[in-house]
This record gives C-alpha cells, structure tokens and sequence, in this order.
C-alpha cells in the first residue's frame, strides 16, 4: 500500500497521484498492489452513420430548394421532398426508440405508415389510394407479421396479445371506409375487415383468460 | 401437471410507494442503482457463483421480475431469465433499467476478489439488497468452501416466509385517518448545490474509505453522538469547508433515507424506507464543528419521532390513493414525477446512508474481508456499512473534483485513523 503524506491515508491500488489530494506518492511500502476495480473501456456510441444521414438530408433540402428558386416550376415540388425526408425521420425514430418491443414497433409502424398515406394522399391531389390500399394492407400484413415474429422470436402470447387486439380492432375501421362510401376499390378494405374479426375471434375465443389477465394487468388503477 | 397450470398464468405485482418514483426519474445521469460489494480473501470462482446465485433466487423470487409500464402505472412481472454472473465489465452503478427493455432489474458480477451486486431502486432498498446479498455469500461460502468447512456448515436462517419478503408494507402499515391539518408542510427551502465537473459518459467517481468501526465510535462518543450523527455533521463540515463564500446564505441540506423495519416490524425484502432532512445554516449558526454536530443531533432527535415519520408515509400514501392521481396516464404521471424530483433535487444538498452492519456466519468470517456500497449520484453523496470492526465509507460522486471527500477523509486522518481507500478512477 502506498501513504499520502499530505492527506495521512493509505492507497490501496496501483495510483500515481493520491486520490484525494493529487499528490504525488511515494514508492510502494511493502507488497505489490492488486487492483480492485477493473479497467472499463470507453464507451464510444456509433452515431456516425446516423450523422451521415442527417447531414445529407439536410445538404439534399438546401439544394432543392435552391434549385427550385433558380429553375421556378409550377409545383413546389422541394415541399414534396422536405416532407418525405420527414417522413422517413419518423419512420426510423420509432423503429430505434421501440427497438426492445417487436410487437409495439409493428403497431406503431402501421399507425404512422397510415398517417403518412393519407397526409401524402391529400398532399397530392386526393386520389384515394390512401384508404383504398395503404391502410387494409398495413393492417393484414402487420395482423400476420405479428404472428410470424412471435412465432420466429419465441414471443410468449401475453407479450404480443394486446398489440394483435389493437391491431384487429384497428383493422376493423375501414368499416367506416365502406358505410361512408370513401373508398373507390372495396376488396382490400373486406379483406382487412374480414380478417381482423376472425383473428379478434381466435384471440377471445382461445385466449380470453390470458387476454382478461393482460387487461388487467395493464389497466389496473 | 400443477406446476404447469400454474406458470400459464402471468404473475404480477403492483410497485409499492416508494419504488414508483424512480422509473419516472432514472436517467443516464442519474441511474438510481446501487451497488453492494463483498470483498474476500481469494479470488472468486465464477461458477460457483453462479451456483449460489441460482440458489439465492429461490429465497428471493421477487428478484425475477420485470418492470413494465401499464396504462395507469408500472407494475413488475414475473419472468423466466436466468441472470447470469458475468465478470464486471460495466462502471458502478450503470443503468440497469432501460425503458421498453426486458431484463431483470440486478447484476450481479465479480472481479478479482470482490462479488458485486447491483440493482435498481425500485426492486428493494439497501435493507433488502443486504439480505440478497448476505444470502448469496452464504451460499457461495458454503459451495466454495466445502472442503475446508467441513462438518462446521452453518445453516441458513431464512428469516421471513416468502411472503413475508414480498410484503407491500407502506400498504400495511400507514393509516389514512391522519387529520389534515395535523398534517403541516414542511416548507420549501432551496439548498445549496454542490457543483463541478461532470466525468466523460456520465461515470460515478467512487471512493472508498476503510477504517476501524470502533475508533470511529470513540470519536463519536467524544462529541457525545452516535456514529451516523457524526458522520453527517462531518458532511456537512465538509461541504461548508469547500462552499464559496457567496454561497453560505443557503442551508446546506443533508437527506438521510431511514429504514422503516425497525418501526413497523416488517421484514419484506422490497422498499421500506422514507427519508428525513437535516438542515444547517451557516448564516445563523457557528461554524465550529462541535456546535454544528450538537444541532445535527438535536435535529435527528426530532425528525425521528414516531409520529413524524407516520405522518410522512400517511401523506406520500395520500398521494398515491388519490383517485385523481390514480386515473391520470402513466405519461403525464411520468412527467409530474420527473418535475417533482427536479424541485426535491433542488431542495438537496448531499445525502448520506446507514445500511448498517452486515452480518455473515461466525464460520465464514476469516474468508471475507469487508463490504461496501455505493450508489449512482446527481451529487457527491456518502454510504456507509461495517461488517465486523471494519466501516467503509463511500463517497460516490459525478464529479471530478475530490475536495469534499479530501476534507472528510482528512479530518478523520488527523483523528488517528488509519484509513485505506480505493478508488474506481
């Protein structure tokens, strides 16, 4: 063990200067030090393909828009882009910030890829395609990726279950597609429909007791 | 055919009181785990460390558990993760729950001759990790020195029923018929905050002070206190000593988290703890270290009345049967809890923790050398514990200047203590 003669304590690992004074010891008293703790590595964090990105986006809008204000054309097509640049942003954000939860990234996905249709839909002239295609389709394949992951990854039920009824009953909404007459092509909105009631019926049907269970547990008060 | 039934079903329990602050408010900066160590002789074997671990998480099923977000509240759900010891890789203290992430809330790891325990806050306070821990060296001790032992094998006293470690004890013992208007508030006071260099990725400076139990308390006994008295009055002195001059017309603030099993007879291994603040003001008080540990003492007489501490469970209780609170989403909960703790954060100077003796079977006491704890901080905080005649005192601070502990190990040093310390950087 070493001795600081300004603060009269004794170090016991292998350090140059005292711990608390920063002095300089002395040679070593007796026996050799053994460390106590161990050496931890830095912990650099890899952000830089994220740095890439966001410095190209933002390199990418600035030309646009100065290209649009040399060559002016009759859409403001740099708006366009600004907000598919944006849009890809979200979409990444809620993939990394839900990386630990497969299930709940999946429902969240198709919440933002239906938000997203329509805004774009709207943005470009109200075609329809939106509600037609967009939204049925994330929902049947969101209802099966689901089940495919859990499958693949072990999930047990109680771990994906809440999201599949969310998803179901999410699915269930081009209903209102249908009674307000707001879709021009019916079949992915029957499908999506027909589906989500069969697999809201599955998930009741032979997994209510662990379905009431779950509520309960997440709801309580 | 029983036992398969019965895993189908999903365990879970509600947080009690006080674990459901610190969810809302760990961050990187703040990770509110603590670490208990266990120094020995020897170097420590791996695998029957894992063997005594495995057996230990059969007293303690708690410790299994998960903490997830409900819609109103967290809650712990039971898993089936086997924690793994693993050599210690990671700094004192790092976080241990990470949103969204399912792990078990503790690690456990070795090196060289220390066995390290770690844990988030809202799975136990220090009481119930020392029992964890207590448990687990039994066993190692037990597995690892079998040869030597013997037919001198202590057995383990458990202590408590499973049921009994698994108690919500704020729920049981608090009584909601406390008069409101005996319920004064204390008044919020803006302490003096330490300040300093914050270390690279948010790391835990700790230093560690060994020294003999008994000369401390002769000391203390000197200044006709206890030891915990003289130790935060010491604190205290310590953080007058480093205070700009401009500063000294805000009290410095000392919180002292209390273990409650003691007043209710409890034995649960989660949280059963609240805390008190001592108050100093250098305005209107001496400076002489005799006279600030005569009103520390004062003070902690006062704070640690029975009724006092009644009335603080009944009101944090209060808060949480609110049926308004109850209602509002986890979110907005978070976000209240998260503002709270910034004005409490305020209000604080320093804290500093008894976790008290630790204790082992007679026959195991020639193989370990000592114990320790520490705890992640937002500013220089002290813990303490003492097994056998040797106390460690641990100072754990996010930065990087050392002036407070040097005051404070001094001061004992020029008492004739002969102090030992170690430090992680």
């Amino acid at each position: 063990m070493k001795y600081c003669n300004h603060c009269k304590v004794y170090i016991r690992e292998e350090h140059d200067r005292c711990v608390l004074c920063e002095n300089m010891l002395d040679e070593e008293l007796n026996e050799k030090n053994e460390d106590v703790f161990p050496e931890i590595q830095p912990f650099y964090e890899s952000h830089l393909a994220l740095k890439i990105m966001m410095f190209i986006s933002i390199v990418a809008l600035v030309v646009s828009f100065g290209i649009n204000m040399i060559f002016p054309s009759s859409i403001n097509w740099p708006i366009l882009f600004m907000f598919g640049v944006i849009s890809i942003w979200v979409g990444l954000i809620i993939i990394v910030q839900k990386r630990y939860h497969i299930p709940k990234k999946i429902l969240w996905q198709v919440i933002i890829i239906s938000i997203l249709a329509v805004f774009w839909d709207y943005k470009t002239g109200w075609r329809g395609w939106s509600l037609d295609y967009v939204i049925p389709i994330a929902c049947v394949s969101a209802m099966i990726i689901m089940y495919v992951t859990a499958k693949i990854m072990n999930l047990s039920i109680r771990n994906y279950i809440t999201y599949a009824l969310l998803d179901g009953i999410f699915g269930i909404i081009p209903v209102l597609f249908i009674i307000f007459d707001l879709v021009n092509v019916v079949y992915p909105s029957i499908i999506s429909i027909g589906f989500s009631i069969i697999s809201l019926s599955a998930i009741f049907i032979f997994q209510g007791r662990e379905m009431k269970g779950e509520i309960n547990k997440r709801m309580h008060i | 055919m029983k036992m398969k039934e019965k895993k189908e079903k999903v365990e879970w329990e509600k947080l009690e009181n006080a674990s459901k602050i610190f969810p809302a408010t760990s961050s990187n900066k703040d990770t509110k785990v603590y670490r208990i160590s266990a120094e020995l002789h020897k170097n420590v074997n791996p695998e029957n460390l894992q063997r005594a671990l495995d057996l230990t998480l059969e007293s303690f099923p708690m410790y299994k558990s998960i903490l997830r977000r409900g819609f109103f509240w967290y809650y712990f759900e039971r898993s089936n993760i086997s924690p793994k010891v693993e050599i210690e890789s990671t700094n004192p203290c790092s976080a241990i729950y990470i949103e969204g992430k399912k792990n078990l809330l503790f690690r456990v790891s070795y090196y060289k001759k220390r066995i390290n325990f770690e844990l988030f806050h809202s799975l136990s306070d220090g009481a119930g990790a020392v029992w964890f821990l207590e448990t687990l060296v039994f066993h190692y001790m037990k597995i690892n020195y079998k040869v030597e032992l013997g037919d001198s094998v202590p057995s383990l006293d458990p202590s408590a029923s499973i049921s009994q470690k698994m108690d919500d004890s704020f729920w049981k013992n608090y009584t909601s018929n406390m008069q409101d208007s005996k319920i004064k508030k204390a008044q919020y006071i803006s302490a003096y905050i330490i300040k300093g260099k914050r270390i690279d990725e948010n790391k835990m400076k700790v230093i560690e002070g060994a020294m003999s139990v008994e000369e401390v308390l002769n000391i203390s006994r000197e200044y006709g206190t206890s030891m915990t008295v003289f130790l935060t009055s010491l604190l205290v002195h310590s953080i007058y000593v480093d205070m700009p001059k401009n500063k000294r017309k805000k009290p410095i603030v000392i919180s002292v988290p209390i273990d409650l099993r003691g007043y209710y007879n409890s034995s649960t291994a989660r949280n059963f703890f609240t805390t008190i603040n001592i108050s100093y003001d250098f305005q209107n008080n001496s400076s002489n270290f005799k006279d600030i540990v005569k009103y520390v003492d004062k003070e902690f007489k006062k704070k640690l009345e029975e009724g006092n501490i009644d009335l603080k469970i009944s009101r944090f209780m209060k808060i949480e049967n609110n049926p308004v609170a109850r209602i509002v989403p986890l979110i907005m909960k978070d976000l209240f809890m998260k503002i709270a703790d910034k004005f409490n954060d305020k209000s604080i100077s320093s804290s500093i923790s008894n976790i008290g003796r630790i204790k082992t079977a007679k026959e195991f006491e020639s193989y370990i050398k000592q114990f320790s704890i520490c705890v992640s901080a937002r500013a220089p905080k002290i813990t303490f514990c003492s097994y056998k005649d040797r106390l460690v005192i641990t100072f754990t601070s996010p930065y990087k200047e050392t002036d407070i502990q040097r005051v404070f190990f001094q001061f004992l040093a020029n008492k004739g203590i002969k102090i030992e310390i170690t430090s992680n950087m």
